[in-house]
């Protein structure tokens, strides 16, 4: 266990989770964020998502949903997500707000979005430790089928790396290959704590 | 006892320490450091150093955990001992290029924290007790050797990691040594964390001498610069993290912004081709930092934001940026409001300062605005050169005063100072670089070379801003020590001398003078005909498309003044020589230059006066003066016999001088006329050098004076020439030496008029050079001079244009020839060119709507078409004049048979031309009558005819405002429409989509255009319909909530229009739940305008009960198959309330329905009955049952009532038992009192025999009677009922007496049962 992993989506419950407990399964060192500035459930429509604060406990969303409609939440797999994801922690955790988590060596988002995000929030902190951070972006749509692929794909990278005894020195190689091999797109960056 | 504890303490971290070295187990060292630490730790501090050197002896260990380890504890325990930590300094040097990457990665961050603590102990302690201990000397030179060390590991091959730190290492000297305009706050007040930064030393400091460190940090930040420049080699990750600390850089000291800026901008490496680096994230990289710079609100980086936006726009991640800016807005209007008190004196200035700034780098502006700019700068010019001895010492001045307010002492004398833009920030370092004379002066070259130019015309205008109004008299102005300070800043500023790669771009105004000198002897000074006027010169392109780094600043930031000096008539303007010369001179030698600077301002001063003749002519003799007694300049000039790349290089240094020279003289000639070649004849020791160049000219172009040339063979000559200059060019490597290169083939193409076979030589140099040995640079200089000499009023000028035709033509081609289609060249090459001839035009339309490249050949990549449109966006964005042209090719495409070309035309028309006001009305215009096109082109022959003039009218229309060489597309196309014309009288499908297509696109971007298909859909023959149907849901579904626009039109359709009408509500409504206000317009429309309720349909499901209840029959008089449908939306209702009616609830609905008074006849209630027991799943014996039950007890019953009954229980036999229920009851209510119902209540009887009886049974004595007439077949078997025993009993007399049976039957009676029993399984099975 060399690794610190984080894995970052926008609300810290589908794609970033299911990365986060298949990692977690396999060992690795690994937490999970959202950098969205809530924690957005899909409702009955489009337009009446469930709003929670970053924070809220998920096992206090998964009884209020459950309270609310459990043929509807049932049905689009929410509250199964919720029961995984409060197996694997407590609540979602914000990125911007837990700088305090101490230092991650790999952080692996899903979205551009939040890609840039995690990019400009390691930019605005100070930098004083000079240790490198390798951050990733793979494109996951957010839904549950896409999430459980994009999760086993994360896992695979992350032992890629993990298996390398300097990430810097191959990263472009990794990346490419794994480019190469799963046709997906990959972009990496590398900031500083 | 303190003392044995401490040896005690101290012979245990021995062993310790020994252990930690000799034993074999890891653990157990590794244990035994912990252990010393806290020794370590415990100990007094000069104790703790005695051990240091047994531990400083671990870095030999072998185990890697030992050496990090050891790493962990000098970061621990030296860092709170700074004083003793000498040993452990040491250890971290040599650490730092451990081999292996996690040592030497841990040792290069430990060691910087060292470097900043110990530095800003220093400085604080120098500040607190105005001395320095000598120790923090030594350590310090220990930290300077490893930060070469670290530097060195950025610079050698070596493993990517550690490189990576290396380069933040760097970052942090950078921004350690760099002055930070934006926190001029003193040290002492703030918190520890504090970083240090060199304003801290500005008064003075024994040990750091901060300007050879800001000239350090320069230099640093140089080599992160280079890094760039070299991407191409380096590994992605290695690249990606210089970009980000050069974006570090760049947002915290924002003198470096504009430089990174630009470094940024144009780094477009060809990645894809170097193994090991992933091209993708190092584009992403560029992208983040553009970002972050978006973020910043500092004035720079909102000065630079429409470049940063279009630099987003050009990687379509515009609506990013928009995101970005959106938020950043936000962020300032409130920093804004919040510090506008205080502020407003400064922004006022700031404001003026960024408009002069702005104006001067748009150059390219109508003639009257153009004038005011000239007035302006020349103004300042000319106070700045009147003054000019002054500026330095106001500028020393000035310096002192930029310490104090970083110091922090006194800045509340100074309020401004406090928030010192990078500009004037710059000047105060450039002060403070003065100050310290030779030394500073090396480190003024070096950071000057790195200035971006828009940065140094600013420091310069700047630095103005300090001049007193008056000029100063004459006497004061000559030989105070300012001059000499003065002139070696100008010296450095214009670049060193020696190097061979210094000018500020000599080779265009020197080649101009070249080329001038033939009609110096007509002495007509037309001023038109000033080659110096070349356009090109004054193209803010030009800044973008030039990467030499060092030269350009000069040019950019001095020549293009006294150029617009020329066209005004100032009558001060030989006044702008000295800045010339003194650039000129100061390139040639840097020691004599300081002294005849001095002659050259003094001289500037007299010249004032009206004959300024005399004074012409010694200038040359001034700038001459430096080079005399170099022999070079006998040597005839000519590159064709130059084979050695060195003799060159010399002699171009030679040459470049005479064109320096040669800059200044067209000045005078402009002011006076006379003053031209027979002037020069008369002072030949004045001109020599300058002759030596005319003759030089004559020599290598045509009119040799040795040998008699025909034609023919000055062609071969000048492509021999062309041939050799190439050559050559490959030997002598570098961005700047082939300046005068370039200027030598312009001018040879032109003179030899080879056309095709020298672009051919040329082709291959330029496609493959075409970056890195500037073959685009190439290229230009020879289109502008060729574009120049067409211009020219001779007679050959026309000749000229043809050669320019030419060259253009063939470049471009073999540009498509030579280069992937990806490759920007084309694009630029036409973008930048002087003038687009039509062939030109003609080429880009061939490349976008044909299939063939211009030889014929079958090209299967729809990637030139690609690039072709991207050349035509570029074009119609940056060429005003053939926007028109662009524009026509564009849209021609856009309805290309292809589909193809079709889709990629149409996303560009759409997504980025349509949102250029200029042009999106044309747009509009040609998508409309494309779109009317295809809808008339039903009709017959004749209107056809009619149609296709109209349309020819309209296109004309988009083309006539162009100029008369575009008459020729228009042509075309007119042409092209009439064909369309005639087709589309047979218009398939395929075609209408072709031609509906554009119209389509755009409703995307401007619905309300959506208007005109609704109109004119009811006459659009029926393929067009067809396609229309095919665009509209993908068109609505984009469209999604922003229908505002189609709310309107819903609001009140055209006529014929209710198809569409109908079809748009339906996919509006297929996905999302309507809006409330689509609910609101449609029910509206239904109300007022349009009856027909089959618009309602869509909305059904979001109905509520209230709304749906009283358009039921009219549903009901739908046909069919409508009808099923909204049954269906009905019921199906949305997934947040729930369906509008239950299927309950519908039924009763339909029964409700009284047919005399709502319209619809009886039978299509009965239909919408039959429709709904065949939904049998939905229909459910349960809600018939809850349905009927409830309708039982209506008064009056539905009339369908009976009916209904009858069909349940043939659907569901097994509700009889209900419906015996529900008989009883209608028998209560005295069924046949209601004789439309009384018939149905018989048969429903007869059909459920026998377990009607019991019904039967309590029918008052009449009814029972005319049953029994009426359905003689009941009798038997209903006797045989009531005959048994039990029933029997309870009958009353009256009954048995209808039936018969007031005597005994019993025979028959008991015959029956079985019989009965068999007749319900019978009913049951119907």
């Amino acid at each position: 266990m060399r690794f610190r992993y984080a894995m970052v989506c926008s609300s810290n419950q589908n794609r970033s989770m299911e990365a986060h407990a298949l990692l977690k399964r396999q060992g690795l060192d690994v937490a999970s964020y959202g950098t969205g500035s809530h924690v957005k459930l899909p409702g009955p429509s489009v337009r009446e998502p469930n709003v929670y604060d970053f924070g809220t406990p998920y096992k206090q969303m998964f009884d209020e949903l459950r309270r609310k409609d459990p043929e509807l939440y049932k049905r689009n797999g929410i509250l199964q997500m919720l029961k995984r994801n409060l197996s694997v922690k407590l609540a979602p955790q914000r990125w911007q707000d837990n700088a305090g988590d101490g230092v991650f060596d790999v952080v692996m988002t899903f979205e551009e979005k939040v890609f840039d995000s995690v990019l400009e929030d390691l930019n605005n902190r100070e930098q004083p430790l000079m240790k490198t951070i390798l951050v990733m972006n793979l494109e996951v749509k957010d839904n549950h089928e896409e999430a459980a692929i994009g999760g086993r794909l994360a896992l695979e990278l992350c032992q890629e790396i993990e298996g390398n005894e300097a990430w810097e020195d191959t990263i472009d190689d990794i990346v490419a290959g794994f480019e190469k091999q799963h046709r997906r797109k990959l972009v990496y960056s590398i900031s500083f704590y | 006892m303190a003392a044995p504890a401490a040896a005690t303490a101290r012979a245990q971290a021995l062993s310790l320490l020994a252990a930690a070295n000799n034993h074999g187990d890891l653990a157990v060292k590794l244990s035994s450091l912990r252990q010393v630490k806290e020794i370590l730790l415990s100990l007094e501090p000069s104790l703790s150093a005695e051990i240091f050197p047994y531990l400083a002896e671990l870095h030999l260990s072998h185990e890697i955990l030992v050496r990090k380890s050891l790493i962990e504890i000098i970061e621990e325990v030296g860092l709170r001992m700074l004083d003793h930590s000498y040993a452990l300094v040491t250890v971290l040097l040599v650490l730092s290029r451990d081999e292996d990457p996690i040592v030497a990665k841990k040792a290069i961050s430990v060691g910087t924290t060292f470097y900043c603590s110990i530095l800003k102990e220093m400085a604080m302690q120098f500040h607190h007790r105005g001395k320095v201990d000598r120790w923090f000397g030594e350590l310090w030179t220990w930290m300077v050797k490893f930060k070469d060390a670290v530097f060195s590991t950025a610079l050698e091959p070596g493993c990517v990691g550690v490189k990576v730190l290396a380069l933040k290492f760097m970052e942090t000297f950078i921004l350690l040594f760099t002055p930070d305009a934006s926190d001029p706050e003193i040290f002492s007040n703030k918190g520890s964390r504090q970083m240090f930064n060199i304003s801290w030393l500005a008064g003075g400091h024994p040990v750091l001498n901060s300007a050879s460190l800001m000239s350090e940090a320069n230099r640093t930040f140089g080599i992160l610069l280079d890094f760039i420049k070299s991407a191409g080699r380096l590994p992605g990750a290695l690249t990606i993290a210089v970009v980000s600390c050069l974006a570090v850089v760049a947002r915290k000291r924002h003198v470096h912004y504009n430089t990174v800026l630009s470094v940024l901008l144009d780094f477009h490496p060809n990645l894809e081709t170097v193994k090991g680096c992933h091209a993708a994230s190092v584009q992403y990289s560029i992208r983040t930092a553009l970002l972050g710079f978006l973020r910043c609100t500092s004035s720079p980086m909102i000065e630079s934001r429409d470049k940063l936006l279009r630099a987003f726009r050009a990687m379509n991640a515009a609506d990013v940026a928009d995101q970005v800016l959106r938020q950043v807005d936000k962020l300032v209007r409130n920093n804004e409001r919040a510090a506008r008190e205080n502020w407003s004196g400064k922004t006022n200035q700031a404001i003026n300062h960024q408009n002069s700034w702005d104006l001067s780098k748009k150059r390219i502006m109508p003639q009257g605005e153009d004038d005011t700019i000239n007035g302006e700068v020349v103004a300042k010019r000319l106070r700045h050169n009147t003054n000019m001895h002054l500026a330095p010492q106001v500028q020393t001045s000035d310096s002192p005063q930029g310490h104090v307010s970083i110091n922090g002492i006194s800045s509340a004398n100074h309020p401004t100072d406090s928030e010192l833009t990078p500009v004037e920030q710059m000047v105060s370092m450039i002060g403070a670089l003065l100050a310290e004379g030779n030394r500073g002066a090396a480190s003024l070259e070096i950071l000057i070379s790195k200035l971006h130019p828009d940065m140094l015309a600013d420091i310069v205008i700047t630095s103005m801003k300090h001049l007193p109004s008056s000029p100063p008299t004459l006497t004061t102005s000559l030989a105070t020590p300012g001059d000499i300070v003065v002139s070696s800043s100008i010296n450095s500023m214009c670049s060193p001398a020696p190097q061979p790669q210094l000018h500020f771009d000599p080779t265009l105004p020197a080649g101009s003078s070249f080329s001038d000198v033939p009609s110096f002897n007509n002495a007509t000074a037309d001023p038109r005909r000033d080659p110096r006027r070349d356009p090109r010169r004054m193209d803010p392109r030009r800044s973008n498309s030039s990467v030499g780094p060092t030269s350009l600043p000069v040019g950019e930031g001095k020549e293009p003044v006294p150029v617009q000096m020329d066209i005004s008539t100032l009558p001060s303007k030989p006044l702008s020589v000295p800045v010339v010369t003194a650039g000129a001179s100061g390139s040639v030698h840097p020691t004599i230059v300081e002294r005849s600077q001095n002659k050259v301002v003094g001289s500037s001063v007299i010249w004032d006066q009206p004959d300024c003749r005399e004074h012409l002519l010694t200038i040359p003799d001034e700038c001459a003066y430096p080079s005399k007694g170099r022999p070079s300049l006998d040597v005839p000039v000519s590159p064709c016999r130059d084979d050695e790349g060195i003799r060159e290089t010399k002699f171009l240094g030679s040459e470049t001088k005479c064109d320096l020279d040669l800059v200044s003289i067209p000045d005078f000639d402009q002011h006076s006329p006379s003053a031209s070649v027979p002037d020069f004849d008369l002072h030949p020791p004045a001109t020599s050098n300058i002759t030596a160049a005319e003759e030089s000219y004559r020599e290598l172009a045509a009119v040799p004076s040795y040998i008699e040339l025909t034609t023919e063979q000055s062609k071969t000559v000048g492509k021999l020439a062309i041939e050799r200059i190439i050559e050559s060019n490959r030997h002598v490597c570098g961005f700047d030496c082939n300046n005068i290169r370039v200027a030598l083939i312009a001018r040879l193409i032109a003179k030899i008029d080879a056309g095709n076979d020298v672009a051919n030589i040329l082709r291959e140099h330029i496609s493959v050079d075409h970056r890195e040995f500037k073959g685009h640079e190439l290229v230009l200089h020879v289109l502008y001079h060729l574009h120049s000499m067409a211009n020219l009023d001779t007679d050959e000028s026309s000749s000229y244009a043809t050669v320019y035709e030419n060259f253009l033509i063939a470049v471009a081609r073999s540009f498509l020839d030579a280069l992937p289609a990806s490759d920007k060249s084309f694009s630029r090459l036409f973008g930048e060119a002087p003038h687009l001839p039509d062939s030109a035009l003609k080429l880009l339309d061939e490349l976008c709507s044909t299939r063939h490249d211009p030889i014929g050949r079958e090209i299967c990549d729809s990637e030139r078409v690609t690039q072709g449109l991207g050349a035509v966006w570029s074009l119609i964005l940056v060429r005003p004049n053939e926007r028109k042209a662009c524009l026509a090719i564009a849209l021609k495409c856009s309805v290309h048979s292809e589909e193809d070309i079709r889709a990629k035309a149409i996303r560009l028309v759409t997504n980025k031309l349509y949102h250029l006001t200029y042009i999106s009305e044309h747009v509009e215009q040609f998508a409309t009558d494309m779109l009317l096109t295809a809808v008339n082109s039903e009709t017959d022959l004749a209107q056809t005819g009619f149609i296709a003039e109209g349309k020819t009218e309209a296109k004309s229309q988009i083309t006539s405002t162009s100029d008369s060489p575009r008459s020729g597309t228009s042509d075309i196309h007119s042409q092209q429409d009439l064909q369309t014309a005639r087709d589309v009288s047979v218009l398939s499908i395929s075609e209408a989509q072709r031609l509906i297509s554009l119209f389509f696109a755009l409703c995307k971007k401007k619905p309300s255009l959506l208007r005109l298909v609704f109109e004119v859909y009811g006459r659009a023959p029926k393929t067009v319909i067809q396609a229309f149907h095919r665009h509209i849901p993908i068109l609505i579904r984009e469209l999604g909530s922003s229908y505002v626009e189609l709310l309107q039109i819903i609001s009140d359709p055209p006529k014929g229009s209710e198809n569409l009408l109908t079809l748009v509500l339906q996919i509006l409504t297929q996905e999302l739940a309507p809006s409330l206000d689509l609910i609101a317009t449609v029910k509206h429309l239904y109300e007022t305008k349009l009856k027909d309720v089959s618009i309602l349909i869509p909305l059904l499901s979001s109905l509520t009960k209230d709304e749906v209840l009283p358009i039921f029959p009219p549903l009901l008089n739908l046909p069919p198959d409508k009808f099923q449908l909204a049954l269906a939306h009905i019921l199906q209702g949305s997934a947040h309330t729930g369906p509008a009616l239950t299927p309950a609830e519908v039924l009763i609905a339909i029964h409700d329905v009284v047919p005399e008074k709502d319209g619809p006849p009886l039978k299509k209630i009965t239909d919408a009955c039959s429709a709904c027991f065949e939904q049998r799943t939905v229909f459910t014996q349960q809600v018939l049952a809850k349905a009927l039950g409830q309708m039982v007890d209506r008064t009056p019953l539905p009339l369908l009532f009976m009916r209904t009954v009858i069909q349940a229980i043939d659907a569901f036999p097994t509700l009889v038992d209900f419906v015996m229920e529900i008989l009883s009851k209608l028998v209560s209510k005295q069924i046949w009192r209601l004789p439309k119902l009384w018939p149905g209540f018989l048969k429903c009887v007869s059909q459920t025999q026998p377990h009607s009886f019991p019904v039967l049974l309590e029918l008052p004595m009449p009814q029972l009677e005319s049953i029994m007439k009426k359905f003689p077949d009941l009798r038997p078997s209903l006797t045989a009922y009531a005959n048994q025993p039990t029933i029997r009993a309870s009958l009353p007399n009256s009954v048995l007496s209808v039936l018969g049976l007031d005597n005994g039957q019993d025979s028959r009676s008991q015959m029956h049962p079985s019989e009965a029993t068999s007749s319900i399984h019978g009913a049951a099975l119907t």
